[in-house]
């Protein structure tokens, strides 16, 4: 009773759970042009999840895995009849695709040819990662597909889970759930201890899941100022793709339940009040943050809907330095971002491009 | 022509400091003199010289041709100067028009008379004020009308508004700047104080640049532009060797989020700011008189309210705290040492080991019911030796010591206290030089024993010379973030104006 009164007490008056605020990008945040002015910038439309197999860089886009050549461009080099949602090294030479279907297979290394199904609800598989023999699994959600990420956050589920398969006897179990989207895996081995490193994009915080007690969860990072996505380790730090900033506009709508049914089934979805990972590529889209445009020139500090963020983490998991692609960039909705050979290679699936730029760019940590 | 006023090598000390020096100016019959620097740089004082309210220390002031002495504001306002000081001069109790013919020579005045007269008189300005209405319920903006008012009223032939439009709404300030021109027309002239360098160069016909109390340049507006302007206003070297090369120094690496400001606002003043701070760093926030920067610090600390609808979160290491007074945020190790030390920052009929006491009682230091004077003292002794405080022992009054010393009486009480953040709000205003590096070094040490410090200044060599990063505040939000080492006065007080 006192909790409904202070609930609607906290909507009236916009405090509490209703108070609708963003964190600012500063400090190690602090916006810059650096995916921008990237000097690698190879197109490859639909790209979404970057990883490194054999030595190579490989790609999934659309339906298929593509293989960086030696002059930059993207060559296909496997389809596999149904959208890849994501990519993992999966141990000494082998890849793990997973498919929109659920299933997950191995290209490579000892396990070559193999197909796995996590669980029957499976199928919305964000992020893959593998540690002595064993393929941690993030399920998005157990009702929307990995393309419906928008839809699972304006029905502000929390329907995620995170699966343990073991790759010799192909035995799956759910080992996290209750999840807020898990977008990114990473393992954290510091202090001796092996634990897994989530990314809970709708709860905009990266969280530590003790492998021997997963009920425990700490977070490590809250609060950030948009939706973290995959994590890759880069020898002593973390990239982290943050593939969406959040905006007031879209944290008020979270809050109106009616507006949000009506929105849904009303309007169709590019043209929904939710984060983008490109937007402002239609006139019928919402106004973003209400002063995008000033004078016919479009404000690269306005709030928008969609850009373009990774964000390096220090062996703590704290945020030390970033690359940005501002509201006027052309690098926006960054769904991977991974360090190899001496260079950042950024996934841009928004606008179907992999920037590259040398790891040097970034300097000293903030 | 005879310039209506002049100024000759005009100097005003306050305690042997030199607030201006040696300072010349002329203002001409009908023109908009624009009189820009940064804070501090002696703009108000020339003005308040002119106005009768302070008499220079040396120098001459001439008005139409004579020499003259204004011991007074009403003997100013005899010869014709009136000014609008930019925190209203109003009697909140009376109305409008009563404030409008309260210095009339005129001893009985019949209400309704003075309400008729005075809604015609604001009709002829364009200004939408009741006349019946109570000062204490008008806005800011509609306050600055009435003073404007008044000083029309009283027939000024010369007057001088000290940032007339900091607290007007874009279409007051439009209305203002045509009476400026109407005023001009008339043969009013005009000396227009302002940190908004676009207003003067709009509305001035000659501008002049003040800095450290002395005059830099004077010309036709059309010699200036804005780049020209703030090279004039920051172009110091004197700071360069007071506090050295912000450059050769290594930013401190930040530590966790203390403090993350979200959406903050408290009505016109702070619109939605947001920002964040780390431990371990000294964050420097920089930003003009008005910009809203010592407001957002205070509603941070519980000394002033947020909006009540929507007016923004405030985070403590994570947690959503909102304080409606400062015991609270004391009592979480939020501690602000303010700006104005004589009012707010002690008590100056106490002695030090009482006035540190207190702050140890405020933060929960000591849970002693009984106070054993003993033990006052060592504690007060300690924090003497600390922070070189000069006083004849612990007993000595507040009142007795330099301002230098008063100051870090203020700090004291703040470090007693075992804070998490401290909001340092022009830690070295009225602090001798040697004061200012003892100071200095005490918030560095802060920061290095990794406590998130946050330093609210003015001026910006102290803001490079002590931040790890740098703020830049404009019209009640942060705009623009910089890192300490890299950033240059220009950029920032480009950010600040622009």
């Amino acid at each position: 009773m006192i909790g409904s009164v202070t609930r609607a007490l906290d909507s009236l008056l916009g405090r509490g759970e209703a108070a609708v605020t963003v964190p600012p990008f500063d400090g190690a945040l602090r916006p810059n042009r650096l995916l921008d002015e990237a000097a690698g910038r190879v197109p490859l439309e639909g790209v979404d999840c970057l990883a490194v197999h054999g030595g190579e860089l490989v790609a999934s886009a659309a339906g298929g895995v593509f293989v960086r050549g030696k002059r930059g461009t993207w060559a296909l080099r496997k389809s596999y009849g149904a959208a890849v949602s994501c990519l993992a090294p999966a141990g000494e030479g082998a890849l793990a695709v997973a498919l929109a279907n659920g299933e997950v297979l191995i290209e490579g290394g000892a396990f070559d040819g193999r197909r796995y199904r996590v669980g029957g609800s499976v199928t919305c598989i964000t992020a893959m990662v593998v540690s002595g023999g064993q393929l941690f699994v993030a399920n998005g959600s157990a009702t929307n597909a990995a393309d419906q990420w928008q839809r699972d956050l304006l029905e502000r589920n929390a329907s995620g889970s995170i699966w343990r398969l073991a790759l010799d006897s192909g035995k799956a179990e759910r080992v996290a759930d209750a999840l807020a989207w898990p977008s990114g895996l990473a393992i954290d081995r510091a202090e001796g201890r092996e634990s897994l490193v989530v990314s809970e994009a709708w709860r905009h915080r990266l969280v530590r899941l003790d492998a021997a007690r997963p009920g425990s969860r700490t977070v490590l990072h809250g609060d950030l100022p948009g939706y973290p996505g995959r994590i890759s380790p880069a020898g002593d730090h973390y990239w982290l793709a943050v593939f969406a900033p959040r905006s007031q506009l879209v944290e008020f709508v979270l809050r109106e339940p009616a507006y949000r049914k009506r929105m849904m089934a009303e309007v169709p979805p590019p043209y929904w009040v939710s984060p983008k990972l490109r937007a402002g590529r239609s006139f019928y889209e919402s106004l973003q943050g209400g002063g995008v445009k000033h004078l016919g020139m479009l404000k690269p500090w306005a709030p928008v809907m969609s850009a373009g963020l990774c964000v390096r983490l220090d062996a703590g998991f704290q945020p030390r330095a970033s690359l940005h692609s501002r509201a006027d960039g052309a690098t926006h909705g960054v769904t991977s971002v991974i360090e190899h050979g001496g260079e950042v290679l950024a996934a841009a699936r928004g606008d179907g491009v992999v920037a590259s730029l040398p790891a040097s760019a970034l300097g000293e940590d903030a | 022509m005879t310039p209506i006023v002049e100024l000759r090598n005009a100097t005003k000390e306050y305690r042997g400091v030199p607030a201006v020096k040696d300072v010349s100016f002329t203002l001409e019959r009908g023109e908009v003199h624009a009189l820009l620097g940064e804070n501090g740089a002696g703009k108000s004082t020339l003005t308040k010289m002119v106005a009768g309210v302070v008499q220079p220390s040396a120098g001459e002031i001439w008005i139409d041709g004579a020499r003259v002495e204004l011991g007074s504001p009403s003997e100013a306002l005899g010869r014709g100067i009136a000014m609008v000081y930019q925190e209203t001069s109003l009697v909140p109790s009376l109305t409008v028009a009563q404030n409008i013919y309260l210095t009339d020579a005129k001893h009985f005045h019949r209400l309704r008379g003075i309400y008729i007269a005075c809604q015609q008189f604001l009709q002829s300005l364009n200004f939408p004020v009741d006349p019946t209405a109570l000062v204490s319920a008008l806005g800011a903006g509609q306050k600055q009308m009435v003073e404007i008012a008044r000083a029309v009223h009283h027939n000024a032939q010369v007057i001088i508004f000290d940032e007339p439009t900091a607290t007007l709404t874009p279409e007051e300030k439009h209305q203002f700047f045509s009476l400026v021109e109407r005023l001009k027309l008339r043969g009013v002239s005009i000396i227009f104080i302002s940190h908004a360098l676009e207003e003067a160069l709009a509305i001035a016909d000659r501008i002049t640049v003040m800095r450290d109390g002395q005059h830099v340049v004077t010309d036709v507006t059309a010699a200036f532009d804005r780049e020209k302007i703030v090279r004039a206003m920051v172009g110091r070297s004197l700071s360069s060797e007071l506090y050295g090369s912000h450059m050769d120094r290594r930013a401190r690496k930040a530590g966790a989020k203390v403090l993350s400001v979200q959406n903050l606002s408290m009505g016109n003043v702070v619109r939605n700011t947001s920002f964040s701070v780390f431990g371990g760093q000294i964050t420097g926030v920089f930003g003009l008189i008005g910009s809203g920067r010592t407001e957002a610090a205070k509603v941070v600390a519980g000394v002033l309210k947020r909006d009540f609808f929507h007016g923004g979160q405030v985070q403590l290491n994570g947690r959503p705290v909102r304080y409606r007074v400062p015991r609270p945020a004391v009592r979480d190790g939020i501690i602000y040492v303010t700006e104005d030390r004589k009012i707010e920052g002690f008590f100056e009929t106490m002695s030090i080991a009482e006035n540190i006491h207190i702050a140890a009682l405020a933060g929960g230091q000591t849970q002693a019911r009984a106070i054993s004077m003993r033990e006052m003292r060592a504690i007060a002794n300690e924090w003497i030796a600390t922070l070189n405080v000069k006083a004849i022992n612990a007993d000595a009054r507040v009142i007795e010591l330099s301002g230098g010393n008063q100051q870090k009486v203020v700090v004291a009480k703040a470090l007693v206290q075992k804070p998490k953040l401290v909001i340092f709000d022009e830690p070295t205003r009225g602090v001798d030089v040697g004061a200012i590096a003892e100071i200095h070094q005490l918030i560095n040490k802060l920061a290095d024993e990794g406590i998130a410090v946050m330093v609210i200044s003015s001026y910006l060599p102290e803001i490079l010379q002590l931040s790890d990063r740098i703020l830049v505040c404009r019209q009640g939000r942060i705009v623009e973030e910089f890192e300490g080492h890299k950033a240059d006065e220009e950029t920032i007080m480009y950010a600040a104006v622009h």
